[in-house]
């Protein structure tokens, strides 16, 4: 669920990111209010994306990745 | 110049000194790679190339807007400049994401012989699909599944071993470079705000903490870089390193440069170029700096945690 939510708020973050743009293309007074406004949605969804993403981690609704090596994985049963 | 009369931007050798600079910056770089021994001269010179023609052409084009020489054609041509470069950004890391998302999804199960094998039939039939392999285990090691491991490429006193967690700890250090990332966007919108207002203290006070957090984002990276690549995660480490690298090294090289764009910004805002109405220059590099901290929130939700 954690996972839909993420991707809804991210989807809504580039949208906002993306009347940011129109904003800034159009120019004037209008396109630099549009902007701004714009830019205020995209900085406060991203704080709410990380709050959910940090608490659903923190509630184990989630879990990290996690890093690999390079050492390749060979079964010992199957090696010369 | 008068809102009718049709813009013709007048000659300039910057564009080929520039050029010259890149070139030169490049093949130092690739023989330094290959260890040439004059590899580092040569990419520091052409550094110093690159560096001379920012300042040049940069500060001409500053020059020339501060002296009133652009009109309001001039003004919607250089927003239309920003978004085709900002098209071709969003194509750059749309690309990469997308490279991440088809080795995740699709080719490394493939790989592993998922839909039956019908992609990958004749592969070697104990390739394990893994996306993440753990393999900070001492070789001998009894997994979960019963299966004992050994890897060829580690001594036989084996490695120490940890968790992933002690690895890249998402809760450590990217959990901290997001913080730092999104503070960074935080601050801007403040700026942004005082610009508007026309409180040019304020604004270089935000500016002051936004640089000053997108510096820090940067020291953290290089730790987990060095941490990263101690524990063996590598651009060879298969698609994984690759993609890792890849997307966060680009990443850390647009926030480099969006660092140094807020500081010749700060040194603008300083000077007095902008005011509550006129401040295209703040808007380009604003924008640019939201774009590099939702490219970096992506990274987080989907390398790290999701």
């Amino acid at each position: 669920m954690t996972g839909v939510f993420s991707v809804i708020i991210i989807i809504a973050i580039l949208v906002a990111l993306g009347f940011g743009l129109i904003g800034m293309v159009k120019g004037g007074k209008s396109g630099s209010d549009k902007m701004f406004k714009s830019l205020v949605i995209r900085v406060s969804l991203s704080v709410l994306l990380f709050i959910l993403v940090m608490f659903s981690g923190y509630m184990g609704w989630i879990t990290p990745n996690a890093i690999m090596v390079d050492a390749p994985v060979i079964p010992t049963s199957i090696q010369k | 110049m008068s809102e009718q009369e049709y813009y013709v931007p007048h000659g300039t050798y910057w564009p080929i000194i520039g050029s010259i600079g890149v070139s030169t910056l490049f093949v130092g770089f690739a023989n330094q790679m290959h260890g040439v021994e004059w590899g580092g001269s040569v990419m520091a010179l052409g550094l110093a190339i690159t560096v001379f023609m920012m300042f040049g052409w940069f500060g001409q084009v500053v020059n020339e807007s501060t002296n009133g020489i652009y009109n309001k054609q001039v003004d919607r041509s250089f927003r239309w400049g920003m978004s085709w470069f900002i098209f071709s950004e969003v194509m750059f890391f749309a690309a990469f994401f997308g490279a991440l998302f088809y080795a995740r999804a699709l080719s490394v199960p493939w790989l592993g012989g998922a839909d039956n094998n019908i992609f990958t039939p004749d592969l070697w039939n104990a390739f394990s699909a893994s996306w993440h392999q753990m393999a900070f285990l001492a070789p001998g090691t009894e997994l979960q599944s019963g299966t004992v491991m050994s890897f060829p490429d580690v001594p036989a006193s084996g490695i120490a071993t940890a968790t992933p967690a002690d690895v890249v700890d998402p809760w450590g250090l990217p959990a901290l470079n997001t913080a730092l990332l999104l503070a960074s966007g935080v601050t801007l919108t403040f700026a942004h705000h005082a610009l508007r207002a026309g409180h040019r203290n304020q604004i270089v006070g935000w500016l002051v903490a936004t640089i000053a957090l997108g510096v820090a984002f940067l020291g953290f990276q290089i730790m987990e870089y060095s941490h990263a690549y101690h524990d063996g995660l590598k651009l060879t480490s298969g698609i994984y390193g690759s993609t890792f690298y890849m997307l966060t090294g680009f990443h850390g090289f647009h926030v480099t440069v969006g660092a140094i764009m807020l500081t010749v910004i700060l040194y603008r805002v300083q000077k007095g170029h902008f005011d509550a109405d006129n401040h295209f220059g703040f808007e380009g590099v604003a924008w640019y700096w939201h774009f590099v901290d939702v490219v970096w929130l992506g990274l987080f939700v989907f390398v790290y945690w999701l």
